[in-house]
């Protein structure tokens, strides 16, 4: 299970690394993101810290569905999809390889945006940043586990590009509702963090347990 | 297709057609009217008992889920299907009466401090979703078994849904609202009890209905095609 999984994962990550086709998009486009809903609240006044915070998770959660749409994209393209299904492997090592080529992605698009975020919002003070990494990795793997599952049913589909959006974001909208509330506590005392991160990693439990038990049904016949 | 036995529609019939006229008939002739929000109080009779029938819908649709994709029987598909898509029709009444009782109460057509408010509609576009995944899916196997991981996922939303709204409140929305106590007067618990029980049988009934209309839409076109001589 485990050494399937991170053979796939690395598949798509040398495959990114030769043809960078998402990862380039991911960045501009959470860029752009940032910058259209910083223009979009300007109007709100006040708000500050907490404008800040919400136009991160807004734009981390919109970049990763932009990511989440080429997940099976090389596979259905080459018809390589079938041959992973005849392989002797677990699907769940398919889904699993998937979610973590997919967090990869996130992390490596973080890396570089969220200290851009940073500098052009705080100049002085900003969240602890301890908490604020752990809601942005333990959201990290919560939308890839989701985004790869929804991923893998909108399989198929005619509509595909369409319908994945529409699936993913109400699924997500606990996540972010949880990462907005650490980061708002991020400003705050110590106490307030803690819930927020503790319902975070429960939401990946959650769903990778949900996951697992389906994964099976998951990809086509 | 073999289908699962032929739910009854004469028993919910009767029962709704009994329980609603009776709910409206204590809501308006034996409850007493609330001190705070008078009259507007009353729409709570048809909003919540709607509310949770919509609730019992989804969690059957799951139910059929887990069963279709342990036996693999078509007819759980079916039901499944049904149990969602009445569960959805019911949430749109909620979110419709939600607003009234909002703007009669509070002053506001949406709160978005109201935990229940905020859960449903995210739980609403969630099940809207599973309509767009259904439908964009070729009829067959790899359908069913999309659309039954899909309600699935919906087991876990749902707790995951209460839990992160309120754990949000305290940072996002400071309480507004209190809830006043459990001093709920007998009245008042008999017509909502009585108004849940209309409402579940109504449910029942046209999932009843729903059911049978699909069933018998796939035996015309499992006729049809034989017709054509293509062996089903």
């Amino acid at each position: 299970m485990i050494r399937p999984a991170l053979a796939i994962a690395r598949v798509k990550l040398v495959l990114e690394l030769r043809r960078r086709e998402v990862l380039f998009a991911m960045l501009l486009f959470i860029a752009a993101t940032i910058v259209i809903v910083h223009f979009a609240l300007s109007g709100a006044g006040a708000g500050g810290e907490r404008a800040a915070a919400g136009m991160l998770w807004a734009a981390v959660v919109f970049t990763a569905v932009l990511g989440l749409l080429r997940t099976f994209a090389a596979e259905s393209e080459d018809g390589a999809l079938d041959a992973l299904l005849l392989a002797p492997i677990d699907r769940a090592a398919i889904w699993f390889g998937a979610a973590l080529a997919q967090l990869g992605f996130l992390i490596v698009v973080e890396v570089i945006a969220v200290p851009v975020w940073w500098l052009l919002f705080f100049q002085h003070g900003g969240p602890r940043i301890l908490p604020l990494v752990g809601a942005l990795v333990l959201a990290d793997v919560g939308i890839a586990l989701v985004g790869t599952l929804a991923a893998a049913l909108a399989l198929g589909a005619r509509t595909r590009d369409v319908l994945l959006p529409v699936l993913v974001l109400p699924l997500l909208i606990p996540l972010v509702l949880a990462g907005v509330t650490a980061t708002y506590g991020a400003f705050g005392e110590e106490s307030d963090v803690l819930r927020p991160l503790g319902f975070l990693a429960l939401y990946d439990l959650v769903f990778a347990a949900l996951a697992w038990g389906t994964s099976e049904h998951l990809l086509g016949d | 297709m073999r289908a699962l036995g032929r739910p009854s529609t004469t028993i919910p019939l009767l029962l709704s057609l009994i329980l609603i006229p009776l709910t409206l008939g204590m809501t308006f002739w034996w409850t007493p009217e609330d001190i705070d929000q008078g009259l507007s109080q009353k729409i709570f009779y048809l909003h919540v008992p709607i509310a949770l029938a919509s609730y019992a819908a989804f969690g059957y649709g799951a139910v059929c889920a887990a069963l279709y994709l342990w036996k693999r029987t078509d007819d759980w598909d079916l039901r499944s299907y049904v149990g969602v898509h009445s569960g959805t029709i019911f949430g749109t009444l909620v979110l419709l009466t939600g607003p009234i009782w909002a703007k009669a109460s509070w002053g506001v057509w949406w709160n978005w401090g109201d935990k229940q408010l905020n859960v449903f509609l995210i739980l609403f576009l969630y099940y809207c979703a599973y309509f767009m995944l259904r439908f964009s899916l070729d009829e067959g196997e790899r359908r069913r078994a999309a659309s039954a991981v899909f309600v699935l996922l919906g087991v876990g939303l749902i707790p995951l849904s209460f839990l992160a709204v309120r754990i949000a409140e305290t940072l996002i929305h400071p309480s507004v609202f209190t809830t006043t106590g459990a001093a709920m007067p007998s009245s008042f618990l008999l017509t909502f009890l009585v108004g849940l029980a209309g409402m579940l049988s109504l449910m029942a009934l046209l999932m009843a209905i729903e059911l049978r209309g699909k069933r018998a839409a796939l035996r015309v076109l499992e006729l049809q095609r034989r017709a054509r001589g293509e062996d089903a």
